[in-house]
């Protein structure tokens, strides 16, 4: 005999919900005040907190490039350039460091960094003689390029 | 899930594995298996025709097989720092039962939580890191010789 539908005297209860709720308060704890403790503040709170950590993920890229943007620039202004200008330079001799690493060799190898802003300021130089000069001069050395196709 | 509500470590080796001699932090690994179960056949087939080679591959692990009367097939890890992983195998080919052991005899025994950086060094700087007065005329650190006598 098969039953359709169930009697009314038939209850069933719920008895998880301690850890239905603990679920979610387990992402709430490091939180302040009474969301870190109340179910119905902590569940508001920690559908906040997944929304801000999923946007974060392409801030934090943005954050952590004008950070070592930040540090090359007051590096390279101890050395006498602007950061325009260094990073220009460096482009333009074919040094392919992203600013990542310039930023860790400024903070970890000062003498590197201070032979790859010496670097920079003699293609400036050479840069201005081959603009404002006749062409009489010979090309600078750092000006050459090597193709590696 | 985010990054302080959840566990994250920094990526270490247990105590500088590798640096002299490499020991395989997996010690002890368990087949806890039934003899009837269907769900099982993969582990019954693993102990029968590969346990043998794995523990020989494998000289430093020691490879325990315990048939019983357990509800759901299951591969043991006990590693050297203390921590147990199970992992389960039931209705798994023994093919995958090997990969599985030779995936928990690599691991060491440090949790699996994000990794903060996927680098780290004990001595991050050759040249002497950077201190305000790095940059500076040595003028200012440095005291010369003393001429006159005071």
């Amino acid at each position: 005999m098969v039953l359709l539908s169930v009697p009314l005297w038939l209850r069933s209860r719920l008895t998880d919900r301690f850890w239905r709720v603990q679920e979610v308060l387990k992402y709430a704890r490091h939180f302040r005040g009474r969301k870190n403790r109340c179910y119905k503040l902590a569940v508001r709170n920690v559908q906040r907190a997944f929304v801000k950590s999923t946007k974060a993920r392409k801030q934090k890229k943005r954050f952590l490039r004008a950070l070592w943007i930040t540090r090359i620039e007051a590096a390279s202004l101890e050395h006498g350039l602007k950061y325009s200008a260094f990073i220009s330079n460096l482009f333009k001799t074919q040094v392919e460091l992203n600013r990542k690493m310039i930023a860790d060799l400024a903070i970890y190898e000062p003498k590197t960094f201070k032979s790859l802003a010496a670097l920079a300021q003699r293609r400036r130089q050479e840069g201005f003689l081959a603009a404002l000069g006749d062409g009489k001069e010979p090309e600078g050395i750092f000006s050459r390029i090597v193709h590696h196709y | 899930m985010t990054g302080r509500g959840t566990a994250s470590r920094f990526l270490t080796a247990v105590l500088h594995n590798g640096v002299g001699r490499y020991v395989r932090q997996l010690q002890r690994l368990q087949v806890v298996f039934s003899p009837v179960a269907p769900d099982a056949r993969g582990a019954r087939q693993f102990v029968e025709e590969e346990a043998v080679d794995f523990a020989r591959r494998h000289p430093d692990v020691v490879l325990y097989v315990r048939p019983c009367d357990c509800p759901a097939p299951v591969l043991q890890a006990e590693y050297l720092n203390g921590t147990v992983r199970e992992e389960l195998i039931a209705s798994k080919t023994s093919e995958e039962i090997v990969q599985l052991a030779a995936k928990l005899a690599s691991q060491s025994g440090l949790d699996i939580v994000r990794i903060r950086k996927p680098f780290h060094t004990a001595n991050p700087s050759v040249q002497g890191q950077w201190h305000p007065l790095t940059n500076k005329p040595s003028s200012l650190t440095v005291r010369g010789p003393r001429t006159a006598p005071q």
